[in-house]
């Protein structure tokens, strides 16, 4: 006859008069393995790192004689800083000491929250993107040759802001295809990351309000 | 972390914290980066701690956050019980406590979900249901027909597996 599991349990602990703590030390150099603390570090890292590449970008761009294309870039850049510095700031208030309902739900919604910030600026960012590096592309000496060849062996009589029809309808069709996949390409990459935490939480949360109602 | 705090407030309650750390991992790696977690997280949350609870309430709170929310993939992988038929394969039992019957018991734990792992083990611990209730973050109605439910596929677990070792 099997014994009820509160008494395996009550019996079973006696037995294990002390359970050995694991050696803790050196925290504060510790990686955390929370998932929270994982985005608000890869958040807090995505600060520094646009802020170097746009840094980066300006001074490269100068050196090749784009300078304007470089403050586009630093212009466009500006926005992912100030929204990274925001959905950081919302994160800190998700305490841990919450009851696991309202925890898992705060930790949901700022999640949720914060990537479709994220994409709803990736949207608008990559083409803006593309569009600065193709005109620069155009009005770079190189690009005014390669141009020049292309109206040589496609001649054209209908041109608009100056360029042959064909290219501009290149450019916006590209503009819009990047347009729209820039939403699915976002969430592939982070998907790609913790796409099974966000699965897990998904189910956490179904169990949980199952276990609410 | 300041040393007399780990000593003072987190060591007195370990056992807690070990308890709920061993119903979340499989193996003693796991096992010891998620009590390393679980104390960093009492760490940090310390001046959140309010007198609405007691301590040993505030420190099952974050156990059970930080298990359920840690990424550390398991090499076993998501064999849980979601559903009221147990699987066929038996996760490893890392044999992780002196006694036998508790090694038994955590590994019946490890195939139930998460949320009725984190039930189970605050009943066990003999938390009332209202207080089960105000850490999960649930009804207390439904606590009691949630462990009825609970302790009736561990008894079915572990007299099956009892049967298979006679």
């Amino acid at each position: 006859m099997t014994k009820p599991i509160e008494t395996m349990w009550k019996d079973g602990f006696d037995k294990e008069a002390n359970l050995s703590a694991p050696q803790v030390n050196d925290f504060y150099n510790r990686e955390s393995q929370n998932i929270v603390d994982k985005l608000q570090n890869m958040f807090a890292m995505n600060i520094k790192a646009i802020i170097i590449g746009a840094g980066i970008m300006l001074i490269m761009m100068t050196l090749i004689g784009a300078p304007f294309l470089g403050l586009y870039i630093c212009a466009l850049l500006c926005p992912l800083v100030i929204i990274a510095k925001k959905e950081l700031n919302k994160s800190v208030n998700l305490s841990k000491g919450q009851n696991s309902y309202d925890y898992l739900m705060s930790f949901d919604r700022w999640l949720k929250g914060s990537i479709e910030t994220y994409s709803r600026y990736y949207r608008v960012f990559y083409p803006l993107f593309f569009i600065g590096m193709a005109t620069q592309a155009i009005v770079s000496k190189a690009g005014g040759k390669i141009i020049a060849l292309f109206v040589e062996k496609f001649p054209t009589e209908i041109f608009i802001l100056g360029q042959p029809y064909y290219l501009i309808v290149a450019v916006t069709l590209l503009t819009l295809i990047i347009s729209l996949s820039a939403d699915a390409l976002y969430r592939l990459d982070l998907n790609i990351v913790y796409g099974r935490q966000f699965k897990k939480l998904e189910q956490l949360i179904t169990d949980m309000k199952e276990l609410r109602t | 972390m300041g040393s007399d705090f780990y000593q003072m407030s987190i060591l007195p309650f370990a056992g807690i914290i070990i308890k709920i750390c061993r119903a979340y991992t499989n193996s003693n790696e796991d096992f010891e980066d998620y009590y390393q977690e679980v104390c960093l997280q009492i760490w940090r949350s310390k001046d959140n701690f309010n007198d609405d609870a007691s301590w040993s309430t505030w420190v099952y709170r974050i156990s059970l956050n930080v298990c359920l929310t840690q990424l550390k993939r398991s090499k076993n992988g998501d064999k849980k019980l979601v559903s009221d038929t147990l699987p066929e394969e038996a996760i490893d039992d890392s044999k992780a406590f002196v006694s036998a019957e508790i090694n038994q018991l955590y590994d019946a734990i490890k195939h139930l979900s998460e949320i009725d792992r984190a039930v189970i083990l605050l009943y066990l611990e003999e938390k009332s249901y209202s207080d089960i209730a105000d850490i999960i973050g649930s009804n207390t109605n439904n606590i009691g027909v949630r462990i009825k439910r609970i302790k009736d596929r561990l008894n079915k677990y572990i007299k099956q597996q009892g049967q298979e070792h006679d």
